[in-house]
């Protein structure tokens, strides 16, 4: 197999996503419509309540974050969740393909489109609200954006784990489980103030290390964010390695072919 | 690598003690499969015939290695089925009854997105789509969703996607399943030039007895998760032992019973003027059964040779 056929087989999710994607009207509700309202009611709050500066961009970050995260992980969980509403997932794993060549061709595609909604969300916010999301410089803005979308790596390949034990009634986890990275992570207030069984868990959460740390940039504060990567690496590894064993695991117990049923 | 290739010339399928069960979520268990032992030699079309739940589809699911089985030891193109499932999975390819791809896609993508997952790229992408769109007549549809293709056509794209990484061994499972009449014949004669032009082996499950006995070399016929019998589709006949039948509608006298005196009779039934004489061999028999009918004005005499859908019923019951 050359290097080409071996990355075609990573761009083969990624060329299906887009496809499907851009046939489908509502996908203007996922980058454009939901995020435009989670960061306007956000910034409105933050008018009503007089909110000070500094803090303005405290809850706009945990705004577009979510926001981000949320498109990102939904476009690594479509990688199974197309083929499981189309019933055609024996197609795709009768293909000589791995774990890793549907998880990083589909992230490469939420990559894509996480970065058009940050974009515009950063355009808007600092429009409407001042909000300067290069205050810090290019780097922070880049590992911000590196560490929500192995986050959003690691939910994504967490719902296709799912899918393949659960079969398909836990698609319900694709919407679910970034409710719980909200609650947590500290999106829109320090983790500081979360009860402490729930601070222990934050902690265990890259997301919070990375909105730490980009947050420092607007409010001075300790940050550890070589944590955070570290973190979202050892998510990242071993969310690979429970995928193929959720594969090997759905061959034997035949989810597979239950699922193309 | 040449060790492989060689051995792809001797046997496609050896399958030995292959057994599943499933399991449900409060750990009871159903066997599917039961110490299936099969060898399934290279350029064959070999059939799997069945009624429905006999485990066709999880047979030609195992040897496709997209499930596992709980025992037994498969090779595959003369490879280990779980060690080489990469090496395997490149070489086989498989069509489903009722195809599934992803909907919104046309035919032109879904070729496109499958040839990617094969590793195709460039132009060798380019080119092995549009020749499995040239072999399966599908360009006048090549900007057609998958949502909205008939039937046949989607069985068209589905058997196009099977050709596209030119599979050694390809697995079609009831590949006319739901098709016209005219559409199954096309599709038939389809499997059969693939099989001839491309040398490919072709593992087919069905339930339509004359297209196992249109392509088949040879046939497993299973029953409850066990192959009952496996043989050519002509010793399957003989062997169960399946003669002709003689069906004679006659008006006037004949005494039937004379009838089961005679050499080679396997059977008989006649009331109201019609007789229909299992014999086993009918031009032989035929003289003697007519002289029986010499006090009878014969309408019509058919001669009709046992079918695989007297197998069926047979290794059925």
């Amino acid at each position: 197999m050359s290097w080409q056929g071996e990355v075609n087989r990573f761009l083969a999710s990624a060329y299906k996503n887009w496809i499907i994607s851009k046939r489908n009207i509502f996908t203007v509700f996922e980058l454009f419509f939901w995020p435009m309202v989670s960061l306007l009611s956000i910034g409105l709050l933050t008018r009503f309540l007089a909110v000070e500066g500094s803090m303005v961009s405290f809850l706009l970050v945990g705004a577009i974050a979510l926001t981000i995260l949320q498109v990102a992980q939904i476009d690594v969980a479509y990688v199974l969740l197309f083929d499981m509403w189309s019933k055609s997932i024996k197609n795709t794993f009768i293909a000589p393909v791995r774990s890793y060549h549907l998880v990083f061709g589909a992230l490469l595609f939420g990559i894509l489109r996480g970065s058009v909604v940050f974009f515009i969300l950063v355009a808007v916010s600092g429009y409407l609200f001042g909000f300067d999301f290069l205050a810090g410089g290019i780097f922070p803005v880049l590992a911000f954006l590196a560490g929500i979308f192995a986050m959003a790596a690691s939910i994504g390949i967490t719902v296709c784990i799912s899918i393949l034990t659960f079969g398909q009634k836990a698609d319900v986890a694709a919407w679910s489980l970034s409710g719980l990275i909200l609650l947590v992570s500290g999106i829109y207030y320090p983790v500081d103030v979360l009860p402490p069984l729930l601070q222990a868990l934050a902690r265990a959460i890259p997301l919070t290390y990375f909105l730490e740390y980009y947050r420092s940039i607007f409010i001075p504060g300790p940050h550890h964010l070589m944590w955070g990567a570290a973190l979202a690496s050892f998510y990242l590894i071993s969310g690979l390695i429970l995928l193929d064993r959720a594969i090997e695991r759905a061959r034997k117990t035949g989810i597979l072919l239950r699922l193309s049923e | 690598m040449s060790g492989k290739v060689k051995q792809i010339t001797e046997k496609s399928v050896q399958a030995a003690g292959i057994c599943k069960k499933y399991k449900s979520f409060f750990g009871r268990s159903s066997t599917i499969l039961e110490n299936i032992s099969l060898d399934i030699d290279a350029g064959e079309i070999f059939g799997l015939l069945g009624p429905n739940g006999s485990g066709k589809t999880t047979l030609i699911s195992i040897f496709s290695t997209l499930i596992y089985p709980e025992a037994g030891s498969l090779s595959i193109l003369g490879m280990d089925a779980r060690r080489d499932r990469d090496a395997i999975r490149s070489r086989i390819n498989i069509s489903t009854a009722k195809p599934n791809f992803p909907w919104s896609l046309t035919v032109k993508e879904n070729l496109r997105h499958y040839g990617m997952l094969y590793g195709l790229h460039g132009s060798a992408l380019s080119r092995t789509v549009r020749d499995q769109m040239d072999a399966f007549e599908l360009w006048e549809f090549e900007d057609h969703r998958f949502e909205d293709l008939s039937t046949g056509l989607k069985q068209r794209l589905s058997l196009a996607k099977a050709m596209l990484n030119r599979p050694r061994l390809i697995f079609l499972d009831e590949p006319t399943t739901g098709l016209d009449p005219d559409i199954s014949m096309k599709t038939r004669q389809l499997i059969k030039r693939i099989h001839e032009e491309e040398g490919v082996s072709v593992v087919l499950s069905t339930h339509y007895m004359p297209e196992a006995e249109m392509l088949c070399d040879r046939i497993a016929f299973l029953r409850q998760g066990r192959i009952v019998a496996l043989d050519t589709p002509q010793n399957l006949k003989r062997h169960l032992g399946l003669g002709e039948r003689i069906c004679i509608t006659y008006q006037g006298k004949a005494d039937l019973s004379v009838l089961q005196s005679l050499p080679g009779i396997l059977g008989l039934k006649g009331e109201n003027g019609r007789a229909e004489i299992e014999v086993d061999r009918g031009e032989e028999s035929l003289d003697g059964i007519i002289k029986l009918f010499a006090e009878a004005r014969i309408t019509d005499i058919a001669i009709k040779e046992p079918d695989l859908e007297d197998v069926f019923i047979e290794l059925a019951r």
